[in-house]
């Protein structure tokens, strides 16, 4: 949800010094390199999260595989797909130091970002909830008067309270869990964040029927993939990939996979996602 | 200005971010928040670490013990632990109306002011200790055979001579304070650190916003080390306290 500036900063220096070129196209660099390297979270189920079993899993990372599938057909050749931690903070710096291809996350697609990043097609849509106690007063928007809501400082969610709901006291914290412990202890009336994060934040949490998720989407938040700015070969390679996949219904077994019934974050796609998603695929 | 290719990535500066609105007054509330939380971190500092270093000193072996455990303890451990330790921990044990209070009255700022406080009165007790031991022994001795208590001598003698001596090092060390008060935004403080990267992140203007944090501080500091370097000059006690230029004769 964040994006840093400092890391951004210094990147940019480094590399300048280094004299690493920027101008290398990414397939070239995978051709070259023999492998694709993706950035994303270790920490944020059911994206990118180590699992129980101690493996680095979630919808994003089985998502850039089926772009790597993709990129090996392009190339005709077989490529090594690796992984590294990427968070919100340092998700550009490393795309811009070349040490990651993509960033397959949690990113939400905005104009700001887009100054910076190019964005794949939209892979999921939430928007931002609140999380509160049972029985809690809070039940959205309207609610918020006077009331301690904690946010994340930088996230999405956390500007468009500040703009359109000034009259909620906003207590930011710099990540979630200390966010949500203030939340248990009571410090805050409700903390908010994207609805599917809280979803995957209270069916981790050790009581998970203590919390609510309440109100209707007050953001929208369109996750993307993203990767180097004005590379439009490649940006195409991981588009067809995803349009591919949305096509012919891979897209929806890994949702039911990670979204679905049985998963660990039910999260049911609504029929204006699905249809979103349908009509982002243009034809062949 | 416009640099259209900044360092191999597109970037262009956009000076005017720190005085239009409402960033500007993000920074001045920052500022404001980053002064207040440091003055009276200070202020309780400064308390304990003349308490806490006057008990090192004494002859009575029990103050000496508590005075000793009480800076080990907390200098001993980083200030960001303290500060959820005093945010997520301590209020959880107080009585439920007391809590709820200061859940109400502004328990990030007060459980900051906390944790700053007693982390850099340990610190400060050092230097107050370095300051009474460099005072000879025989200035207790003579206070005391003038019929003043231990107390009294303290009070009297002692301590403000010390006070004194330790300018330059409180100076230090309170420029520290001023500097780790940044850490209380890890607790919803929204101090001075706070306020750049908040601007930073709603307008991607990184260099301008870190720029203006940079020069604040750098500022603040600066007339601080001012200030107490004329607080150090007027307090001088001629012939006690050799100065270069005064050590002749």
């Amino acid at each position: 949800m964040r994006r840093s500036g400092v890391l951004l900063v210094i990147a940019m220096l480094i590399f300048s010094l280094s004299g690493v070129s920027a101008g290398e196209p990414t397939l070239e660099k995978i051709k070259r390199t023999g492998a694709f390297t993706v950035g994303t979270r270790t920490g944020s189920p059911p994206f990118g999260y180590i699992n129980k079993k101690n493996e680095w899993v979630g919808f994003s990372i089985d998502l850039a595989q089926l772009v790597h599938k993709n990129i090996e057909k392009k190339l005709g050749q077989p490529v090594k797909f690796e992984l590294k931690e990427s968070t919100p903070a340092t998700r550009i710096p490393l795309l811009y130091s070349m040490a990651v291809d993509l960033i397959a996350g949690t990113m939400t697609d905005t104009r700001a970002r887009r100054e910076n990043v190019d964005f794949s097609l939209t892979f999921f849509v939430t928007g931002a909830q609140f999380m509160v106690k049972k029985r809690s007063p809070i039940r959205g928007v309207k609610d918020l008067v006077g009331k301690r809501i904690g946010t994340q400082q930088g996230s999405t969610n956390e500007r468009a309270l500040r703009e359109r709901y000034p009259q909620a006291h906003l207590i930011v914290f710099q990540d979630q869990p200390s966010a949500f412990t203030a939340l248990t202890q009571g410090k805050l009336d409700a903390y908010t964040n994207d609805g599917i994060q809280l979803w995957g934040l209270k069916y981790k949490a050790p009581n998970p029927n203590d919390w609510e998720i309440v109100g209707e989407w007050y953001t929208y938040e369109p996750y993307g993939m993203a990767m180097r700015k004005n590379d439009s070969d490649f940006r195409q390679v991981v588009n067809v990939a995803l349009m591919e996949a949305i096509e012919g219904g891979e897209y929806f077994k890994l949702y039911d996979k990670w979204f679905g019934p049985k998963s660990e974050t039910p999260y049911p796609l609504s029929p204006e996602a699905r249809t979103f998603l349908m009509m982002e695929v243009v034809p062949r | 200005m416009l640099l259209s290719n900044f360092l191999g990535i597109p970037y262009e500066f956009q000076w005017s971010v720190l005085w239009e609105a409402p960033y500007h007054t993000w920074l001045m509330d920052g500022l404001l928040m980053t002064l207040k939380i440091s003055a009276i971190s200070w202020l309780f500092g400064i308390l304990l670490g003349i308490l806490f270093g006057a008990l090192r000193t004494v002859p009575v072996r029990p103050l000496r013990t508590l005075a000793a455990a009480y800076v080990e303890f907390f200098r001993n451990v980083p200030l960001l632990v303290w500060l959820f330790f005093w945010y997520f921990g301590a209020p959880e044990v107080l009585p439920e109306p007391i809590r709820q209070w200061l859940i109400h009255h502004g328990m990030e700022f007060w459980s900051g002011v906390a944790g700053i406080s007693v982390y850099h009165g340990a610190r400060m007790s050092e230097v107050i200790r370095a300051g009474i031991q460099s005072i000879p022994k025989t200035q207790l001795e003579a206070g005391l055979s003038s019929g003043l208590s231990v107390s009294q001598t303290y009070r009297l003698i002692i301590i403000p001579i010390a006070l004194r001596l330790i300018i330059p090092p409180v100076t230090n060390e309170s420029l520290n304070l001023l500097k780790n008060s940044s850490l209380a935004m890890t607790i919803g403080v929204a101090e001075l650190t706070f306020a750049t990267r908040q601007i930073e992140t709603y307008t991607a203007k990184a260099f301008e916003a870190f720029t203006a944090g940079t020069l604040i501080y750098l500022a603040l500091c600066l007339s601080i080390a001012y200030v107490m370097n004329r607080v150090e000059r007027k307090f001088a006690i001629p012939g006690l306290i050799a100065r270069a230029e005064r050590a002749e004769h």
